[in-house]
């Protein structure tokens, strides 16, 4: 299915855009009230820019200190060039540990590198421990958002999904009892499991440690109990010591729910200890470039590889707020997808994404890297139009226009007849069936022009 | 070639000398949000009460007096004096006669007694480590998440954490409890873990 008609099967979905507006609207208020506290924000978001700029220039020195130190600690560290090697890695560790079931803690990059999908081949039990995660695997559907996978969800619809395939479901219809009923299902599952796999919000360099963030406390219910701990995460994923994490975590969770902090962030460093109580025999980290060294290299999306994976830049994105995660049809939606999926997935297939935009700019406003996101999208639409990926209709209606807007008096000529061309279609102030505008007016209304041409307008002195 | 040695092949660029340097700059007198005024101790319980972290408080003013503190707090609830201890000789010499003390903890635990290694102003966060008197499971399996904190271990700044990562497995910061927004963005309380945060501040 194309991209276009992924955003008509959106649009055209009633229940679709009033779940998004519930929990992308409450994120967007939040978030506003926890920088609106925190004055020095602008500049701590230059400042957590630089930060990552500094790692990603110096990745692959800051890689080998990590890989000293995690190793020190006793984990094993595995590298990954592409989606496969890393999932085949995974699923070799999962075999050799001879696990029946694995726990997953949402993280994206299981999701980027095709793991649901991998551990099913190999025929083991997946249970997916974040509560939108567990709704998306009861669902058999893929998340449409990085920090709510569920987001396209209405509670109506989670009701009917737990009442169909929990043991013992929930009988009110309130949001606090259906958690009641995931947490029942998903606790003895959880403990359980014989390998818990999760991602990584941080790669502490100096220590060789991991961090993790939730507020569900599932990551520490997925990995602290079983044997073997495998932590999947991207190469980009560096800091070099903590007080740099700390820095980036405030932002985070302010970023992304508003939070001034996660209610968990662990740090793990190697597997259990001799005189532990508790923790896995096992520590593997693996290491995932899949397309990361060469945006390092791309001076057009090497600042992409600041992402903390906040979400703020969808939840902020007039279009997101339309059309939801799926109809982008990456791994990651919205705008920081839209230019994550050619870099990850080929440009040719997604070349749409990129003008699936408005550039207003609201993504790069509240990124707290501050990632120049409109400049990398118009970055990946001259791209597309030099490898020639634009179609033909495309390339001919802007040879086209460029002919016109050369020449003013037929720029002016044409303008004038369209403003008439349009009074004659509307009605009542609106256009209803536009010839050549069927990809607005099949979906919406077009405002009919008033006034005339801005260049009528300024001849009469109206505008200057 | 190892799938290794691409990655870091791919990479190769000039170390800068004074990369650390560089990256203790980076940081160096970094944005923080404002703090209101007030001791360390008004200061962290005024966010343990907060909307946020929504944790209850208890003060003591000796260790001794924890049993006590923790017997309130289960009667309050309405629950049988039992509690699962950890492993920690400081925690069993307090004396718990009276209460039901388990040393392992039921996946559906009801109450968890943990003691704290620092508190952080700036965020209401409590900080734990694991080691040999101090697994971690037990303060995500209970329902109740009793933390006993001593007030001279509380910190201003999350940078003042003090934290050997190198030196424990697992290093964890709890602000709050275990939440979850993930049905229509409705917040929901004791989503995995514990739904009730109770901090016994101690001097």
């Amino acid at each position: 299915m194309s991209f276009g008609q992924r955003v008509d099967l959106a649009l055209a979905d009633p229940i679709l855009k009033i779940a998004v507006e519930r929990t992308a609207g409450t994120a967007e208020a939040k978030r506003k009230i926890a920088v609106d506290a925190f004055p020095a924000f602008e500049d701590a978001r230059t400042r957590a820019a630089a930060i990552k700029d500094h790692v990603i220039a110096n990745l692959g020195h800051y890689l080998e200190i990590f890989e000293t130190n995690a190793v020190a600690a006793g984990a094993k560290v595995h590298w990954a060039r592409t989606a496969q090697e890393a999932s085949t890695i995974v699923i070799d560790l999962c075999r050799a540990a001879g696990a029946k079931s694995v726990a997953r803690s949402k993280s994206m990059l299981g999701e980027e590198i095709g793991l649901p999908h991998a551990l099913a081949e190999a025929g083991i039990t997946r249970v997916e421990t974040d509560l939108a995660e567990h709704i998306i695997q009861l669902a058999d559907e893929r998340p449409s958002h990085i920090v709510w996978p569920a987001m396209h969800k209405t509670r109506e619809q989670v009701s009917a999904l737990f009442k169909a395939k929990h043991r013992d479901p929930h009988v009110e219809e309130t949001i606090t009892a259906m958690a009641e009923s995931a947490r029942r299902h998903l606790r003895t599952e959880m403990l359980s499991a014989d390998v818990g796999i999760s991602g990584a919000n941080f790669l502490i360099a100096d220590s060789g440690s991991i961090c993790t963030v939730t507020n569900e406390g599932n990551a520490e219910l997925s990995v602290v109990p079983p044997r073997v701990h495998i932590v999947t995460a991207g190469i980009e994923k560096l800091v070099p010591s903590m007080p740099h994490a700390i820095h980036l975590l405030r932002l985070l969770a302010r970023s992304a729910t508003g939070a001034a902090l996660t209610q968990y962030t662990s740090f793990y460093t190697g597997p259990k200890r001799a005189d532990d109580r508790d923790g896995p025999e096992e520590m593997h980290i693996v290491l995932i470039d899949n397309g990361r060294s060469a945006m390092a290299a791309d001076a057009a999306l090497k600042e992409m590889l600041r992402c903390i994976r906040c979400g703020a830049c969808m939840n902020h994105c007039v279009v997101f707020r339309q059309v939801g995660g799926h109809a982008y049809g990456g791994t990651y939606p919205g705008p920081m997808g839209a230019v994550l999926t050619p870099a990850l997935d080929g440009l040719s297939a997604n070349r749409d994404l990129a003008h699936a935009c408005t550039m207003n700019g609201r993504c790069q406003e509240v990124c707290p890297v501050n990632i120049p996101l409109p400049t990398l999208l118009r970055g990946w639409r001259e791209r597309s139009w030099r490898e020639g990926l634009e179609p033909q209709t495309m390339r001919q209606g802007l040879g086209l226009w460029r002919r016109l807007v050369l020449r003013p008096w037929a720029y002016r000529i044409a303008s004038a007849n369209a403003v008439r061309a349009m009074r004659v279609l509307a009605r009542g102030g609106w256009i209803k069936r536009m010839p050549l505008a069927g990809a607005w007016t099949d979906h919406r209304d077009m405002p009919a022009p008033t006034g005339g041409t801005f260049m009528a307008q300024y001849a009469k002195g109206r505008r200057r | 070639m190892s799938a290794r040695d691409a990655i870091l092949g791919a990479l190769r660029r000039p170390v800068p000398d004074d990369i650390a340097a560089q990256a203790a700059a980076l940081v160096q007198g970094n944005e923080r949000p404002p703090e209101p005024a007030g001791t360390l101790v008004e200061r962290f319980t005024a966010r343990l009460g907060g909307a946020s972290v929504a944790a209850t408080l208890d003060r003591v003013a000796a260790l001794h007096e924890i049993p006590a503190a923790v017997g309130r707090y289960l009667g309050e609830q309405g629950m049988t004096p039992a509690l699962y201890l950890p492993p920690d000789p400081l925690v069993a010499a307090l004396g718990w006669d009276g209460f039901a003390i388990t040393d392992v903890a039921l996946p559906d635990q009801p109450a968890a007694l943990a003691m704290a290694k620092a508190g952080v102003a700036e965020s209401g966060s409590l900080v734990f480590e694991t080691g040999p008197g101090a697994p971690m499971l037990p303060n995500f399996l209970t329902l109740h998440h009793i933390v006993v904190l001593h007030a001279d271990a509380l910190v201003d700044r999350l940078e003042d954490i003090p934290a050997n990562l190198s030196g424990t497995r697992a290093h964890y910061w709890v602000t709050g409890v275990s939440g979850t927004t993930d049905i229509e963005g409705q917040y929901v309380r004791g989503a995995h873990g514990p739904r009730f945060l109770h901090v016994v501040l101690v001097g």
